[in-house]
């Protein structure tokens, strides 16, 4: 990897550079919470935002995004064109360019890519953004408190400059035209260890590191526990709205008002929505609350990394947030420190 | 995917004979109807629309396929009336909150029978054989529901659309919280504010909230709604029980689960 540095005062011109030619989306202030909105001036970009509502997943995986426009009276396509904008989407967070990587895995490097998410990621630059854990934040657990890969830039802030990691040739070459990236000194050197030390103490130790988590949820998947745990699910779908790499979705066509054409519309959908497991016949495989909510814990930490070998979950902290019932990955943790202490007697 | 037309190619000889019915309503729902004023003539060029009494004053006819019913059961009269179409209708669409959840009518419905006298010396004959007020759902059976207070137009064209060509789109009884997610708008809970979306059918996108507002429950209780877990949420958030418990009352009066927990 390629490292410069930028003083704090170049960042402006960066984001300028970048809405010459992209649509630029980026962390703002949202009625006393943080979204990733589209940026109209450099100043709007909230650089030490905590966490947003909603991660950058919806540009790469739209919540509801037409496939394709059919007439019913032909019974025919009429349009397969997905909408694409060149974007940039600037200060993401380690966690969610770990995310990405994930949505890529599922997406894009498969056997069969998603042609509608290829075309949005790549026409996708993503510059990232360093920060400090909040104490909903557990992505360390995870490693994903780093990010490696996926992005275009990683901005490391070091005082009043960044040190930058160039990703791409294409956002090197916007860094170079419009910014004066230098070479790291020796100092700036020892400031990038400092504060990636000072990250990585930061977070709440409070928050169990159970790195056997997968293999223990194999052992413990009928334990009285998990009715416990999903036994307060409010159906609301809030958690798998928010969390960056939940990926599922349905897909459903939709008339016009005249009867005659139409969209086929994809759309979020949710493991955790009452509806989601069931099938033609009438029959839900997982009718209950509790069994949606096991089922989602499991994709998250342990399913995915069997076939992926990484957590599903990043530890971005947002369903910590967003859970009316204070159900999220954390209460999973602490069930089995106090799995271990029972046995332990 | 199954219905009664071939989408694209109905004709006047095809067309479902369809019938509008108001109850006891404020008529807002069939009014959000008109207010589809630039879809209009494309829905009525779908159906063969045989009786409404807000659009023409014809009688209602003998035969027809869909029945579309606005408006909570009040009456004996009305009781009958809905009796009656669902014998008849091969579809009944249920509309808006007042028939879908007995809604704003609904409220009246604890200790009704003390109610006529606290309003009249002498109940006019004109109110009918009143009733404790009820959902058409829990008078007969009901095929399709368009639920929200008001109705929306779009909405309720696409539930018509379903009957009329059959459809493949899941109907969620997700709770709302998640469509604020996707909204992207702040919690109210956040600001210790009382909102119904936790326990309330999602569906309509959470306009309220976009707006500011919080949900006040108008598409009624989710049969996977979690009351206990609700209400403890409350509690976690400084929103007294008390304002939740009555706040369910203006649209969720006569719903079964909250009955069964007194």
């Amino acid at each position: 990897m390629l490292y410069r540095v930028i003083d704090s005062e170049e960042l402006p011109s960066l984001v300028s550079a970048f809405m010459k030619d992209y649509e630029v989306v980026a962390p703002v202030k949202r009625d006393g919470s943080y979204v990733f909105d589209v940026i109209g001036s450099p100043d709007e970009i909230e650089l030490s935002y905590e966490t947003t509502i909603s991660s950058p997943k919806k540009y790469l995986l739209p919540p509801d995004e037409t496939l394709l426009a059919f007439d019913a009276r032909a019974n025919g396509v009429t349009d397969f064109a997905a909408q694409i904008t060149p974007r940039v989407i600037f200060g993401a967070h380690a966690c969610d360019i770990n995310a990405i990587n994930r949505l890529d895995l599922v997406f894009r490097d498969g056997r069969y890519p998603d042609p509608y998410y290829t075309a949005r990621r790549d026409a996708t630059l993503v510059v990232g953004l360093s920060c400090m854990p909040q104490s909903t934040c557990f992505c360390h657990l995870w490693d994903a408190d780093e990010a490696r890969f996926g992005y275009d830039l990683f901005l490391q802030d070091i005082g009043d400059k960044y040190l930058v990691s160039i990703g791409s040739v294409e956002a090197a070459n916007i860094l170079e035209a419009s910014c004066k990236p230098r070479e790291a000194t020796d100092e700036e050197r020892i400031a990038f260890r400092h504060v990636t030390r000072t990250r990585q103490q930061s977070f709440d130790h409070a928050i169990p590191d159970i790195q056997d988590v997968a293999m223990l949820m194999d052992a413990f998947h009928d334990d009285p526990f998990w009715e416990e745990l999903g036994g307060g699910c409010l159906s609301c779908t809030a958690c798998s709205a928010v969390c960056p790499t939940c990926f599922c979705f349905d897909i459903r066509d939709t008339f016009d008002p005249d009867g005659k054409t139409g969209r086929r519309e994809r759309i979020w959908d949710a493991c955790t929505s009452p509806q989601f497991a069931l099938v033609a016949g009438g029959h839900n495989f997982r009718p209950t609350a509790a069994r949606r909510v096991r089922h989602r814990m499991y994709h998250k930490l342990n399913g995915f990394l069997a076939n992926h070998d990484r957590m599903l979950c990043v530890g971005c902290g947002r369903c910590v947030k967003a859970c009316k019932a204070g159900i999220n990955p954390i209460e999973v943790l602490k069930f089995f420190v106090r799995k271990g202490a029972e046995d332990a007697q | 995917m199954s219905g009664y037309a071939t989408p694209g190619f109905t004709d006047k000889l095809t067309a479902p004979r369809v019938v509008v019915v108001g109850l006891a309503s404020c008529f807002g729902c069939q009014l959000q109807i008109t207010n589809g004023e630039e879809h209009l003539l494309d829905v009525l060029g779908q159906i063969d629309l045989s009786y409404w009494q807000l659009a023409s004053s014809d009688p209602m006819p003998d035969e027809f396929d869909v029945a579309i019913v606005e408006g909570a059961v009040t009456t004996e009269e009305s009781e009958a009336t809905v009796r009656a179409l669902r014998e008849r209708a091969d579809v009944l669409i249920a509309i808006g909150a007042c028939a879908t959840t007995a809604g704003i009518p609904g409220m009246a419905a604890d200790h009704f029978l003390e109610r006529p006298s606290h309003v009249y010396d002498r109940v006019p004959t004109a109110c009918g054989d009143m009733i404790a007020p009820r959902s058409v759902g829990s008078v007969v059976d009901v095929d399709y529901e368009v639920r929200s207070c008001p109705v929306d137009t779009v909405d309720f064209i696409d539930v018509l659309q379903r009957v009329l060509y059959g459809s493949n789109k899941t109907v969620s009884m997700r709770t709302m919280c998640g469509d604020c997610k996707r909204n992207e708008t702040a919690c109210f809970f956040g600001k210790g504010r009382l909102c119904l979306g936790l326990v309330t059918t999602a569906g309509c996108g959470a306009k309220c909230v976009k707006l500011g507002r919080p949900c006040n429950g108008c598409r009624g209780l989710s049969p996977d709604a979690n009351l206990p877990s609700a209400r403890e949420a409350c509690e976690r958030y400084g929103v007294p029980v008390a304002d939740f418990d009555q706040a369910l009352e203006m649209f969720n009066r006569t719903d079964f689960a909250l009955a069964a927990e007194q």
